[in-house]
């Protein structure tokens, strides 16, 4: 039958056919698959994207000028950075040099560099000592700090003024004044802070539970929050919550810069880096009427402190464009240069005394002498490789906390068996 | 009739609205400063400003972004449609001992979750060097668009009966050439809707462009992911970037879309 | 018939394709599942056996999570379904003005998914939204949208059925398309309801693209994250805390073992939730 020979006769056809199809996809694929092969003095750094890599990038043609190295920028949002460069570190660096936060060093120490020997040609007392100690572990240096950050008191001055109060040194006197000036019909509230199961949560419980003498693990690695400091600070840490507006709950960093910035809160507790847009006239409606100040103690003062450093990679094979790239983004010359920087969200802070007690850093950060005040008397987080994770049942502890799911000493107990379990592994 | 056409109108009425309303919020939020985004009564005219599509078109390189996302989405449509094509026809056309099985274990990319995928992944691309390419991602999303595809275009081919494709063979049509000139034709609508759906899983993805990807070939959706920053997300560079970004999805749709309604051409199978 | 067995090595290149893409992946998973493997101690792997599982199948938080994750992917498919259906319906309509309004309809699905629930979520806000300032103007009251827990995930259905309404739309638009008008046709001559063709005519014809559509959707849904990420965070408190979150939390701190374990639980219950499904609608066939 004449149709069966020519489908016969058709299969070789057919299968040319098929042949051209697949090589002109293969072609196709092949032609869009540009392999990334930068190497010869260019130094690959992961970075935190935002408004930090543009401070970061703005001033980049000036290093590469200097030095003649070229600085490929790998910019992640800040929830994904930390995973990015664990994994990237733990299966064969595609890092030379890593923009990272003070908690992940311990956990990431292993794959950095120490700075030790290279640290002793700098001028390492211009840093404040803390910023220094946040990129130590274990007695040894590995990285330089970059942008320092701590938590700090804002308040309304005008308010203040008008009713010829300053500024609360300890919680009781901040919840007096705070309820003195709650207006909910206004609205107007005493303070804010997030109640939410936001990381920052756990972060405001921690500074109230600190400043009464509590601590997340004790002198025998055990978890250490369920004590009487710890109920003291947790019972005035609800407290505060009361003073904040009704959508407390699901607040994040963002809705508290939001509550300021929009006249609604009397006090509250900041991360300075959330402070530069509070003074921005198209942002925030009390540009001008701020004050800042070290937030108040309950038995101490133990304001939180967050350093971004600067790490070099064990496995890069620049290690010495690396130490050039790292000790300029810890230089006067970047400092200066990143605090004036043009931008009305943020600037990268500098962790050198004498940029911050510099008059220009001073007129360009209104917050700046206080921002040093405060990284004086900071107080960081247990230095633990496990630190991550028990940070991670903490948040999640407090979130339950504030929303109603657990009582004051049940989360003090969870937050501790949390803590054990993660430290007996 | 009339009527009808009333009732259609009546019913688009709240279909448009539910759609459109956050659009139109992302489109004024874009010419927006952060204060006036907060102002009760909420302003729908205004005057606007420019400033977040400067500082997104500016302070990164936005253009490197989204000529890295428009080339690998493109590779990935392509692929897609090719590999996925061929894979449906040949499912509709056969059924051998598995073949049931076959269809089902292809969907079985789609019932992992991606970050469990992302590692393996990420250390397949690192040891045969394709981290950080363009090949490496439209590879990932050629598996992840195809399972979709293959499903739909089986049920498209199955629609098309055999003996159009019968009387294309006995007039001496190659079986490849059938497919091309009687079968594709007839199942456009399937082809398109395949193609829209490659483009977008594509271009909006964003833990694999994130995990996979480097310094060359970042894409759009890491871009604007990088736009919440620790003071939370800068609404009106984000919308902004967003707005710029459904450009080039709107305009293939528009191209697209007119394959989408085909008329119909059974009346081949009666002559 | 000696051309329809030449047909089956067009799936050869798609097929091995997907197998050598997937497959490989998917068995280091499943190896890594067995194992304790912390990133941060790389020298320090044990082999677990079903370690990993036991401990899940044992935690409270990761059954709910599944709890969780189960009821939204019910809510939202159901609704995306209906939803899309209807909008299908009115569009299958020949009236001209409506083709440019289809344009329109499919936009959300353009929105990259973080942007539009980053946006939703200043809308939602129950001080600063917009969407609350207009229900109080309508007297309907200022419902805590991500403060509550039952309306938390209310808003979670909200914000994924807006995006992906557009989707099951054009599924379904693209196989009423496909109809032929004859049969309809037929069917007002015998006197048919508008009803009755819908019933015995579009049902069946489209059982399979409907099929597709929803069995795609839900198990897009079941591994929804950048959604529920953004908008609540898993809140309030554990309120929306689905699978995909627990996993993200321990692949975020480098527990491999247990994310993958994570993943392949994840893998058995929608591949069950696809079987049901399927053979659900071939039995009514």
């Amino acid at each position: 039958m004449g149709s069966i020979s020519t489908v016969r006769g058709k299969g070789r056809g057919k299968a040319l056919e098929i042949g051209v199809v697949l090589g002109m996809m293969l072609l196709l694929v092949l032609v869009f698959g540009l392999p990334a092969w930068a190497q010869t003095k260019t130094l690959n750094l992961s970075m935190l994207a935002g408004f930090k890599e543009d401070v970061l990038r703005a001033n980049l043609p000036e290093f590469e000028k200097k030095t003649g190295i070229k600085v490929a920028v790998d910019a992640a949002p800040l929830g994904e950075l930390y995973k990015k460069q664990l994994l990237a570190l733990s299966t064969g660096a595609r890092y030379d040099v890593l923009f990272m936060d003070e908690p992940w060093i311990p956990a990431l120490s292993e794959f950095l560099s120490p700075l030790d020997e290279r640290a002793k040609g700098l001028d390492m007392q211009d840093f404040i000592p803390t910023t220094v100690a946040a990129g130590a572990f274990q007695g040894k240096q590995y990285a330089l700090p970059v942008d320092p950050n701590v938590q700090i008191l804002i308040y309304r001055k005008d308010l203040f003024a008008q009713k010829g109060l300053k500024p609360p040194a300890t919680w009781e006197e901040l919840l007096k004044i705070g309820k003195g000036m709650h207006d909910p019909a206004k609205p107007q509230y005493g303070f804010v802070l997030t109640a939410s199961n936001d990381i920052q949560t756990i972060n405001y419980m921690l500074l109230v539970m600190w400043s009464y003498g509590a601590e997340i693990v004790d002198s025998r690695m055990r978890g250490a929050l369920n004590s009487e400091a710890g109920k003291k600070g947790g019972e005035v840490f609800l407290e505060l919550v009361n003073l904040a507006p009704p959508a407390v709950k699901t607040y994040t960093f963002a809705d508290v810069n939001k509550a300021i910035q929009l006249g609604q809160a009397v006090m509250g507790i900041q991360w300075a880096s959330g402070a530069k847009p509070m003074e921005d006239k198209t942002r925030s409606e009390v540009a001008g009427k701020l004050g800042y100040a070290v937030p108040p103690k309950g038995t101490r003062v133990t304001p939180m402190r967050g350093v971004w450093n600067i790490a070099i990679a064990k496995s890069s094979p620049n290690q010495d464009a690396a130490w050039e790239f790292a000790k300029w983004l810890s230089s006067r010359e970047f400092g200066l240069a990143s605090t004036r920087y043009p931008s009305a969200i943020s600037a990268i802070h500098s962790p050198r005394v004498s940029v911050l007690t510099d008059p220009g850093t001073q007129e360009a950060l209104p917050y700046a002498g206080v921002l040093l005040e405060s990284l004086r008397v900071a107080k960081e987080r247990p230095r633990l490789k496990e630190y991550a994770d028990i940070q991670e049942s903490l948040r999640v502890i407090a979130g339950k906390l504030t929303a109603g799911e657990l009582n004051l000493n049940a989360a003090l107990q969870e937050m501790d068996a949390a803590t054990n379990k993660m430290l007996v592994k | 009739m009339r009527t009808r056409k009333l009732l259609t109108v009546l019913a688009l009425i709240p279909a448009l609205a539910w759609t459109l309303f956050p659009l139109l919020w992302i489109l004024t939020a874009s010419f927006k400063t952060e204060l006036s985004l907060y102002a009760k009564p909420p302003q729908w005219i205004f005057s606007p400003i420019l400033e977040n599509y400067k500082r997104v078109l500016f302070n990164i390189p936005f253009f490197e972004y989204l000529t890295n996302s428009l080339l690998i989405a493109t590779g990935t449509t392509l692929g897609s449609l090719v590999l996925g094509t061929l894979a449906a026809y040949g499912f509709s056309r056969t059924r051998f001992w598995g073949s049931q099985a076959l269809r089902f274990l292809i969907l079985v990319t789609r019932m992992v979750p991606r970050m469990t995928l992302v590692v393996p992944y990420y250390l397949m691309m690192l040891k045969i060097g394709m981290l950080d390419t363009y090949t490496g991602l439209i590879i990932a999303y050629i598996s992840f668009a195809m399972p979709f595809s293959i499903w739909l275009l089986i049920g498209f081919f199955d629609d098309v009966p055999l003996e159009v494709e019968e009387a294309a063979l006995v007039d001496g049509c190659t079986p490849v050439g059938t497919l091309v000139r009687v079968v594709i034709p007839i199942a456009a609508p399937g082809l398109a809707v395949a193609a829209i759906f490659a483009f977008l899983v594509s271009w909006n993805e964003f833990l694999f462009a994130l995990i996979l990807s480097g310094v060359h070939s970042k894409t759009l959706p890491v871009v604007i992911a990088g736009l919440t920053t620790d003071l939370g997300p800068l609404y009106g560079e984000m919308s902004a970037a967003a707005v710029m970004v459904m450009l080039p999805n709107v305009l293939m749709t528009l191209v697209l879309q007119r394959y989408v309604v085909k008329g119909l051409t059974l009346g081949a199978v009666k002559g | 018939m000696g051309s329809v067995q030449s047909r089956r090595w067009f799936l050869v290149p798609g097929v091995i394709f997907l197998l050598a893409i997937d497959m490989v992946p998917l068995v280091y998973s499943l190896w890594v599942s067995f194992y304790e493997w912390w990133l941060v101690r790389p020298r320090d792997i044990r082999f677990l056996g079903l370690g990993n599982y036991l401990m899940l199948a044992a935690d409270p938080a990761f059954r709910r999570s599944v709890l969780v994750t189960c009821t939204l992917t019910f809510g939202a498919v159901l609704a995306e379904f209906l939803a899309g259906l209807a909008l299908a319906l009115l569009f299958a309509q020949p009236f001209r003005f409506l083709r440019p309004v289809r344009a329109v309809i499919m936009m959300p699905l353009f929105v990259v998914p973080v942007v539009g629930a980053t946006m939703w979520r200043l809308i939602l806000h129950p001080e600063m939204g917009v969407l609350n300032f207009y229900l109080g103007l309508l007297g309907l009251g200022n419902p805590q949208w991500l403060a509550d827990s039952t309306m938390a995930m209310f808003a979670l259905i909200l914000v994924d059925a807006w995006r992906t309404i557009p989707f099951m739309f054009l599924v379904i638009l693209a196989g009423l398309e496909t109809l032929p008008a004859e049969l309809y046709e037929a069917a007002r001559v015998d006197g048919a309801s508008w009803l009755q063709a819908f019933r015995f005519i579009t049902v069946p014809l489209l059982a399979y693209i409907m099929l597709v559509a929803v069995l795609i959707r839900g198990m897009d849904v079941f591994r929804e994250f950048d959604i529920v990420f953004v908008l609540t965070g898993g809140g309030p408190g554990t309120a929306t805390e689905t699978i995909q979150m627990l996993n993200y939390r321990v692949f975020g701190l480098g527990h491999m073992g247990q994310a993958n374990a994570i993943g392949i639980i994840t893998l058995i219950l929608v591949a069950l939730m696809c079987y049901l499904l399927i053979r659900v609608v071939q039995r009514s066939r």
